[in-house]
């Protein structure tokens, strides 16, 4: 039943992983962000506090946590733009596989870099 | 704006129908709220992530970095935006996630009812710490 001209109907392919992996993400990063609320909010009850808690996202188990944050922030960024592309220039849907990969290669190379820069210090072994 | 359709003269003392126009009710603008969210999240989230993550280290974001951030009020304005819109984008993806996948009534209501309850809470808590924050 696939082929050329059936492109603008759901058959799980990249579409549906673009649609499962952005759901995936969002609520990822939401989750995080909730979190991430209330720990910089205890700036407000003790400054010391926050410090403690906020050095252990310097633990290379939180760096590894926050390569992973990078990565669903820039794959939920990336798959949003080729949502809103494709919901405001619906011809763009022609290219819906190769907007995917495009998305794929860009949040795979932004996250490789950035997890290099967030591991660094792991690496040269200036923490543990 | 839309011409008014039909060559029948519009009712007195009513609107003229508009052609093709589907009344906007919540779930459009809340569509739209998608996108624009997102569009000024993407780059709110990513700059905020870049300074934290990448241009400073994460451990020296400690009291001071934020003390000192704080100062200026536009830094606060600009994270209090963050604040919200994530949220609010948040709130209403997982909104729609429940919708999608969880069938019973009760159990889909009661699981809003938590989600809402979490999300005001900490974005009043939230709010409450970039306004009241005082260095020093």
């Amino acid at each position: 039943m696939s082929g050329p001209g059936s492109s603008t109907v759901y058959r799980g392919k990249a579409g549906q992983w673009a649609f499962i992996t952005h759901r995936i993400t969002g609520f990822l990063v939401f989750f995080f962000l909730l979190l991430h609320v209330v720990d910089v909010s205890l700036i407000n009850a003790s400054p010391k506090l926050y410090d403690e808690v906020h050095q252990l996202y310097g633990n290379i188990m939180l760096r590894l946590f926050e390569v992973g944050l990078l990565g669903a922030l820039l794959f939920h960024s990336f798959n949003g733009l080729r949502i809103v592309m494709i919901d405001f220039f619906p011809e763009a849907i022609r290219n819906e596989r190769v907007m995917f990969r495009v998305v794929v290669f860009f949040t795979v190379v932004l996250t490789a870099a950035g997890g290099f820069v967030i591991l660094r210090p792991f690496v040269e072994g200036r923490i543990l | 704006m839309p011409t008014p359709v039909s060559d029948r003269p519009a009712p007195s003392g009513s609107r003229p129908k508009l052609e093709r126009r589907p009344r906007q009710n919540f779930e459009t603008w809340s569509w739209y709220f998608m996108r624009i969210s997102g569009l000024a999240l993407l780059f709110l989230a990513l700059v905020h992530f870049s300074i934290t993550h990448i241009i400073y280290d994460v451990v020296e974001t400690d009291a001071r970095f934020v003390a000192e951030r704080w100062d200026n009020p536009l830094w606060r304005a600009y994270d209090w935006t963050l604040l919200a819109l994530g949220l609010l984008h948040g709130l209403n993806g997982l909104r729609w996630i429940m919708d999608d996948y969880i069938s019973s009534p009760t159990r889909r209501a009661a699981t809003k009812a938590a989600l809402y309850s979490v999300t005001g809470f900490l974005f009043f808590y939230g709010t409450l710490t970039i306004v009241t924050f005082q260095s020093g």
